[in-house]
């Protein structure tokens, strides 16, 4: 997994934004991929999600698959997961 | 698929389990979204998961519900494999009875398949 530092998150715009709040795993993990089609290569998708465990799954996907975790901001009540799409 | 990467699941839990009858859909779900390749493997009383209507009356808690991972599995191109005797066993008509996509198998296809996989899961 590909973690780089510094970014500041808050002045980061997505390309794209999926909200998966409510969704039990692997929901967001699944709205991830299916949103990333919509993500030009160099891309920030910005994943919503109200499950916990959804930004440390959503980052060993994007090592697993090859784009880059660019970590999470909280919200209220749910987090706010970046990811680069690098192919 | 990257890698050429396969994941067997072997499921053999039914609806009396729901939520060792789920686990395995998750877990094939989040391989085909990394672009792992997906078999999954039905024997014993897991052959009812894959029978028209059933899944949809299966949520176990915590998890999403069964007929959704079964869709997302389907659309992610996972295949479904289900053991031929143990339909026969059940008095399962698998011509009729099985949801679309379904494959009846015997033993050695099984074994083709796991021998060809990186890993086999068995749940």
């Amino acid at each position: 997994m590909t973690i780089e530092t510094p970014i500041d998150l808050n002045t980061t715009t997505a390309d794209k934004v999926v909200d998966a709040r409510g969704a039990a795993c692997p929901g967001p993990l699944l709205e991830a991929k299916k949103g990333m089609g919509n993500v030009p290569v160099g891309g920030v998708i910005e994943i919503w999600s109200s499950d916990p465990v959804t930004k440390t799954d959503i980052g060993a996907w994007s090592g697993k698959v090859g784009h880059t975790y660019l970590g999470h901001l909280e919200a209220i009540g749910y987090d706010r997961v970046f990811v680069r799409r690098e192919k | 698929m990257a890698d050429n990467e396969k994941l067997v699941f072997m499921v053999t839990h039914g609806p009396n389990d729901p939520e060792l009858a789920t686990i395995p859909f998750v877990m094939a779900v989040a391989a085909l979204a990394a672009d792992v390749q997906v078999a999954m493997g039905f024997q014993g009383d897991a052959v009812r998961l894959v029978r028209r209507g059933e899944a949809e009356r299966i949520e176990a808690a915590g998890f999403p519900p069964l007929g959704k991972l079964l869709n997302d599995l389907r659309e992610l191109g996972g295949s479904l494999l289900v053991c031929k005797p143990c339909l026969v066993s059940r008095n399962i008509d698998d011509a009729e009875g099985l949801i679309d996509g379904a494959e009846v198998v015997a033993a050695a296809r099984f074994v083709a398949e796991v021998t060809s996989s990186t890993q086999t899961l068995v749940y």
